[in-house]
């Protein structure tokens, strides 16, 4: 095996620019700038303004802040130009120059925001955000647009319905499985955590749930490196005594297992033993299911779910570049049919459309993955990532699930 | 689990995916990036390198350059890859016309004359042969087509033509212009209605209008017919520099047929190596987040493209690899002779006739014939074997040896 040199990534970064041959292909699939004349495009914001970028001097432009971080640029790149990376450390570099705003520094910190909503209090804050008037008062003191979907938080959260469940386990038979449940499901979509849960039993796993930190991701898309490499080090002290034990992280939110795989060691630049043993050890659900399938290990047991309906994999998913777990392992349920939608993003993008300023470019960006999921017919929509869903649910009025319930469905599961 | 597997999104992958999906294989199309079709004009060069009809070039090649591609497969086999390319498009309300019983000149965005075989039918209004005077009209806006150059050009070659340049209605401005933007704003019937309006008004006495290939993305002939209606002359498109609109039209269409039929695809993940046991190839592995991707291999259909397209890589030391599969390549022997000393040489370079050697099934062989893997079939440029951009076959090539390599596959070829 080749050792990679420490500084492998900043290194290859840097070499990926030459190997732009200005095709615009990226351009030609960028969403933002398809919608904005604020974001000029991933070639110029990328490749080309990386020319005049100099650590010893102010950042050339601050265009990049407009890049929402879809990473579309990055998949269909023919030539393996790492744009979307580029375009993150150069938002993290006008950050440290000019500081970070109060709002970023608050929507990025959803562990802390979902631990002051989720629990009994719940009702209560829920109220107060979807009250119009304050959600006014909201946008024009902090500049959260007064639109932009927020989910309600849960009245319990996951990981006290775990601690607290009583019914008797199934026997494990196949061995250990962590599950990094990320801030979504534990604050606001438990159901979907107690159907991984299911899931995963149900193929004979026993599921661990150690302690962890919110991932980091949010603090990285708003250029908040310093606060990302701690949420990272936390994670990677609490993950890897499972990890250099072969036990399998697994994740139902994209966004939290791409940033455990690959986004915050990259970004951060962060490369130990352990680091890497928690990257590698790290599946999205669907992918560890699908892994099962082929080994012959995936229960077939299905009920049929007569139903066609649009299913949207999200950017975070596609920058996992893995393909479309979630279709190969639905596609075992007797009569369903899932349509995959071809948007290039939802326009939420995170934190993105949730700034009073890109609240209009996500809507816009979203139009088309609206359209398609209106003219469908269908009145649900899946997608793998919990903000993408809040986002189509806000964009095109349908209820939008992650397809682990659909499969936790199929089995019969109770959730 | 999908294991018949396409490496390679060009015109060659699709075409190969196409085939296999109708044979109902499920094919997983993985791709590095974007296929070339967002590199290319859009239209199909079947031959151009001398005065012969493509068609008695596919048939007679054979007896002259037995290794090029058309003669591997047979002109039969070309026939049916263009048939069917041509029975895809009109089904999808995109037609290509022309045929292989002659070239079409069609103007460039240079203004040089190009033949091709076939175009869709939103450029057929550009053959020169038609005579007539011809507007060329753009965008100040878009880079790259300037219409008093292109039709400064074609005066020169003898073709009545003047440019002009339109304005982008006010309420349609933006700061950035690029192919794929305009095209976007024809889809919008309230911009072409505006701009069929200021053709109206400079078409003088023009029976022809040439404009950039960005008449659309959803639905080019619509476009086309509401500028014809408002100008009072034929309107074809001329191709643009990349990213190509038609080409992207094109990949669209394709990618529709082969999901329609089953298959699916995987965009921005490079296959990084193989293994294979037997004169099989039973596992590639692609780049992904984390730890390489396994995808087994029942059969697999590579299509990644020559040197231009990455398929092929040398370096500065001289040494030329098959990027996904390490492959045998069969190259010049020397560095020295990869390139003639003139650029413009009418023989080409010799070493953009690189490839894999195959067998007449398409299948990679090694320098001293022997079979290396059973159930891959090669196809498109990493097959090398001729120049064909000096030739003017490459989209034919593509079509042709992408059909033919997954009907092999297949276990169905003619």
């Amino acid at each position: 095996m080749t050792i990679i040199p420490a500084d492998h990534s900043e290194h290859s970064l840097e070499q990926s620019l030459d190997h732009c041959i200005k095709c615009n292909i990226c351009t030609a699939a960028c969403p933002v700038s398809a919608v904005t004349d604020l974001f000029p495009g991933p070639k110029y914001v990328g490749p080309q303004a990386q020319r005049f970028r100099h650590e010893r001097q102010p950042s050339p432009d601050e265009s990049v802040d407009y890049c929402s971080g879809c990473r579309v640029c990055n998949e269909v790149c023919p030539t393996g130009v790492r744009i979307a990376e580029l375009n993150a450390r150069a938002r993290a570099r006008l950050v440290a120059e000019r500081g970070i705003p109060l709002r970023n520094r608050l929507i990025s910190r959803s562990e802390l925001i979902g631990r002051l909503g989720a629990g009994p209090q719940a009702p209560l804050a829920n109220a107060a955000l979807s009250f119009k008037p304050l959600r006014v008062i909201i946008e024009r003191t902090l500049g959260i647009a007064r639109e932009a979907p927020l989910p309600p938080f849960s009245r319990s959260t996951f990981r006290s319905w775990f601690r607290r469940r009583r019914t008797a386990q199934p026997v494990a038979t196949k061995g250990q499985v962590v599950y990094f449940h990320g801030c979504a499901a534990n604050y606001y979509e438990p159901w979907i955590g107690r159907a991984v849960v299911a899931v995963l039993e149900h193929n004979g796993f026993e599921v661990l749930l150690p302690d962890q930190r919110c991932c980091g991701l949010p603090l990285l898309s708003n250029g908040d490196f310093a606060a990302a490499r701690r949420a990272h080090e936390a994670n990677i002290a609490l993950l890897a005594p499972y990890a250099l034990r072969n036990i399998p992280i697994v994740g139902a939110s994209t966004s939290c297992t791409l940033t455990l795989k690959e986004e915050a060691p990259e970004l951060l630049s962060m490369q130990s033993n352990t680091v890497r043993a928690v990257a590698r050890q790290t599946y999205d659900i669907f992918e560890f299911l699908r892994m099962l399938h082929e080994r012959g290990e995936l229960r077939t047991d299905f009920r049929p779910i007569e139903r066609t309906l649009p299913y949207h994999p999200p950017c975070q998913l596609r920058a996992h570049r893995i393909g479309r777990p979630a279709l190969d392992v639905l596609e075992l349920v007797p009569g369903l049919q899932l349509i995959e939608t071809h948007a290039s993003c939802c326009g939420i993008a995170g934190t993105y459309g949730l700034k009073v300023e890109k609240y209009q470019i996500s809507m816009d960006v979203g139009a088309p993955l609206f359209d398609m999921v209106r003219r469908s017919g269908s009145t649900m929509a899946l997608c793998d990532s919990e903000t993408c869903r809040w986002q189509i649910s806000h964009g095109a009025g349908v209820t939008a699930r992650h397809p682990i319930e659909i499969l936790a469905e199929a089995y019969g599961l109770v959730t | 689990m999908r294991t018949t597997l396409v490496i390679g999104a060009g015109l060659s992958g699709l075409m190969g995916a196409l085939a296999l999906a109708e044979a109902g294989l499920q094919p997983l199309v993985l791709a590095k990036g974007q296929g070339a079709t967002h590199w290319t004009a859009g239209t199909v060069d079947v031959w151009g390198a001398d005065e012969r009809t493509p068609r008695q070039a596919i048939h007679e090649i054979g007896a002259t350059h037995p290794q090029h591609p058309y003669a591997l497969i047979g002109a039969h086999a070309v026939e049916e890859a263009i048939a069917r390319f041509r029975a895809l498009t009109e089904a999808a309300r995109y037609p290509y016309v022309g045929g292989l019983e002659r070239n079409v000149l069609l103007p460039t965005a240079a203004g040089a004359l190009r033949p091709v075989a076939l175009m869709p039918v939103t450029m057929a209004a550009g053959d020169v042969r038609l005579g007539g005077e011809m507007l060329i009209a753009g965008f100040r806006e878009l880079r790259d087509f300037y219409p008093p150059f292109i039709a400064a050009n074609l005066a020169a070659q003898g073709v009545a033509a003047r440019g002009v340049y339109l304005t982008v209605p006010a309420a349609f401005r933006r700061r950035e212009y690029t192919t794929v933007i305009l095209a976007r704003m024809f889809d919008d019937p309230a911009f072409r209605a505006e701009i069929g309006r200021q053709l109206h008004t400079q078409r003088g006495s023009a029976t022809r209008i040439g404009l950039p290939a960005i008449l659309g993305l959803r639905d080019p002939l619509s476009v086309v017919a509401d500028l014809q209606r408002a100008s009072g002359a034929q309107v074809f498109e001329i191709p643009t520099l990349p990213p190509s609109v038609p080409g992207m039209r094109l990949f669209t269409i394709l990618r529709d047929a082969i999901e329609r039929f089953g298959g699916r695809f995987q965009i921005g993940s490079e296959v990084l190596r193989g293994h294979g046991e037997e004169c099989r190839l039973t596992a590639v592995w692609s780049e992904a987040a984390a730890r390489q991707q396994e995808h087994r291999v029942e059969r697999l259909l590579l299509a990644t493209g020559g040197i231009a397209g990455g398929g092929i890589r040398t370096d500065h030391m001289g040494i030329i690899r098959e990027t996904a599969l390490d492959l045998p390549v069969r190259a010049p022997a020397n560095r020295a002779d990869w390139f003639s000393p003139r650029f413009l040489d009418p023989a080409g370079h010799a070493i953009y006739t690189t490839g894999v050697p195959v067998d007449p099934c398409l299948r990679p062989i090694s320098m001293h014939g022997e079979p290396v893997y059973t159930n891959v079939a090669i196809a498109g440029a990493t097959l090398g074997g001729t120049d064909t951009v000096r030739e003017r076959s490459r989209s034919g090539v593509s079509i042709a040896t992408g059909w033919a390599a997954g009907r092999i596959l297949a276990g169905n070829a003619s």
